[in-house]
């Protein structure tokens, strides 16, 4: 257990109850976290986790030049992701007709959203603007094809983990807590605004 | 047949007679009274399955709404039954009835009065069970019964407020003197220690657990709430500033904590040569090879099938065919003596004898046409017969004659 979840943390996986949930148990226990943030400390790292404990992963202990340039890579990559994320984190709420933002441990059946986007022309219009990303194009060009390189994106980049391979079941990883701290820590420096105007609603609404 | 037997026969009857009227009073709540129903109603109300509504509706009595819920896997908010109190003052109750129908040997009295404790007991159990169950199914689903937000958070209150309750009533209850009133009846104490005395602590706990995972979850249901409109606001954000980047947060002096993350440790059976970062570390592993590579050559057999031979391989010298060298002093000739016309048929009788007329001459054209190209002095003249077939095209050559020109010609 201990040198196989090593491994992970070390080539920079969030250890979570979705991803890993032998692993993620093992870490809940201040004793075993002691012992792997002990291990992690020899190489200059330490063990972390998310606001809500939600998913552990490797941090570096001291930020010399080299962390920085690395952890300059990590923020590359969140500025990579951070449009076709919120865009995906909206879209699932209109498709799936909630209130409510998905969360780790959320599940999502490709079958269901492709029936729900398939039966949608706005949903399916919204599905194709993803093709303006980069690690979103895809050489199919139908709904099942583009819906099917949104997931694997968004798997591949580690929200998503492949619950049932034989129904494409999908489940939400910690790692989208780690993307909604950054998000909120965004929000609050930039002073992003994100309270729709009753005005803006109405405007859009229009369109 | 018994009474009983008999009674529960008429019941079932009547459950079966009047199962869409019991359906409509269940799924509705309510079932009210016409001219075609009132005798149907007041036999299912006599029988205790409906209660009166109001004073024209009836409704499903409360026991058999929890079974038809449960054998339903019904959905429906259940009703906790709080008043754990009562249940055990009806319980303390029918102990007593049952000791004082001992004390006066009235036998059919105290069997009747043992299973309608033992009923109680398993009641009690059963709905502790069933409800912690329950409870726990919603709380894991995270209310997935409701869809939207505020009903989640609805019902998480709602459930909390209950379990407050039903954990205090728990807490409360000191059922332990129900063990001394039985202290002489060992069936009925054991019974009583078994299946509550000893359950109630674990019900408890359970619910307590249910209680704080129920109380996380109103934490997170707000988080949920908050999270929601940032990911609608920053989306309808981005939608209006489709050019926006965050700041390069990367490059602060305090690094924000959640993107202090490792670069992944990856691990390829092969480097990347255009990985320029490897670039020293790549010729310090090439320049390791060569050293080694010298010390494995020289420790390694010959390996004869590898060797390569450098004997000179013997040379073969092929001669000119006749006609060729025959060629050559036919042309030789005629170069040498400039202007003077030389029959090709007239040097074939003179100095070939190998070969037929028509080939030589075959052979002289052949030979003319190449050499042409680079000697622009010699000249040709076909010498033609006129026998032939007239129109055919096809002209017969005796004889060629040639002449090399002299320079200035």
């Amino acid at each position: 257990m201990f040198d196989q979840l090593l491994k992970r943390l070390l080539q920079g996986e969030f250890i979570c109850e979705v991803s890993d949930e032998t692993g993620f148990r093992y870490l809940q226990d201040p004793e075993n976290a002691a012992q792997v943030d002990t291990f992690l400390t020899r190489l200059d790292y330490r063990l972390s986790s998310t606001q809500n404990q939600l998913a552990f992963y490797a941090a570096y202990r001291t930020i010399d030049s080299g962390a920085r340039s690395d952890i300059r890579k990590i923020f590359q990559q969140f500025r990579v992701e951070l449009q076709p994320v919120v865009e995906w984190l909206d879209m699932m709420m209109s498709c799936l007709n909630q209130d409510t933002a998905l969360s780790p441990g959320d599940t999502l059946s490709f079958s269901s959203l492709l029936q729900v986007i398939e039966q949608n022309q706005a949903m399916a219009d919204r599905l194709q603007t993803f093709a303006k990303f980069k690690d979103f194009t895809s050489g199919d060009d139908s709904v099942k094809g583009r819906l099917e390189k949104l997931l694997g994106t968004l798997h591949k980049w580690g929200y998503l983990a492949l619950a049932n391979r034989d129904t494409l079941i999908y489940q939400v990883t910690g790692k989208l807590d780690y993307f909604y701290q950054a998000l909120q820590f965004i929000q609050e420096h930039e002073q992003i605004p994100i309270e729709q105007g009753e005005t803006d609603a109405i405007q859009e609404s229009l369109f | 047949m018994s009474q009983s037997q008999q009674g529960l026969e008429r019941l079932f009857k009547a459950l079966a007679n009047h199962s869409e009227l019991i359906a409509q009073a269940y799924f509705n709540g309510v079932v009210y009274k016409d001219s075609q129903n009132q005798r149907a109603l007041t036999q299912l109300k006599q029988l205790k399955v409906l209660v009166n509504h109001d004073a024209d509706g009836y409704r499903v009595t409360g026991r058999l709404g929890q079974f038809i819920d449960s054998a339903l896997s019904s959905d429906r908010v259940r009703r906790l039954d709080t008043d754990l109190a009562s249940w055990i003052d009806t319980l303390e109750q029918q102990i007593g009835l049952y000791q004082d129908a001992l004390n006066e040997n009235r036998t059919a009295d105290c069997d009747n009065y043992s299973a309608e404790i033992e009923r109680l007991v398993f009641d009690l159990s059963d709905t502790l069970e069933e409800n912690t169950r329950y409870l726990l199914m919603l709380v894991n689903s995270r209310f997935a019964n409701v869809r939207t937000l505020a009903e989640k958070q609805k019902q998480n209150a709602f459930y909390i407020s209950r379990l407050e309750k039903l954990v205090n009533a728990i807490s409360s209850l000191q059922p332990e003197f129900l063990l001394e009133m039985v202290e002489e009846q060992p069936v009925i104490y054991a019974l009583l220690d078994q299946q509550l005395i000893r359950l109630l602590p674990i019900y408890q706990q359970r619910l307590q657990d249910i209680l704080d995972k129920l109380k996380i979850f109103l934490f997170e249901l707000r988080q949920i709430e908050v999270r929601a409109q940032l990911v609608q606001g920053f989306a309808f954000f981005l939608q209006q500033n489709q050019n926006y980047q965050p700041q390069d947060w990367s490059e602060r002096d305090n690094i924000p904590e959640h993107w202090n993350q490792i670069k992944p440790l990856a691990l390829f059976a092969y480097a990347d040569p255009l990985d320029h970062a490897l670039e020293e570390d790549l010729i310090e592993i090439a320049q390791k090879i060569r050293i080694d590579t010298e010390v494995m050559l020289a420790k390694q057999k010959q390996r004869s099938l590898n060797a390569v031979t450098l004997s000179p391989q013997e040379k073969q010298t092929l001669d000119l065919p006749l006609y060729r060298k025959q060629l050559r002093v036919y042309f030789e000739r005629v170069l040498k003596n400039e202007g003077q016309s030389i029959s090709a048929v007239a040097f074939q009788q003179a100095f070939v004898n190998d070969i037929e007329p028509s080939i030589w001459l075959s052979c002289v054209l052949n030979e003319w046409l190449r050499k042409q190209q680079r000697n622009k002095r010699l000249q040709m003249d076909l010498i033609q017969t006129d026998v032939g077939q007239r129109f055919s095209g096809n002209k017969k050559v005796t004889d060629i004659v040639l002449k090399s020109r002299g320079a200035e010609g």
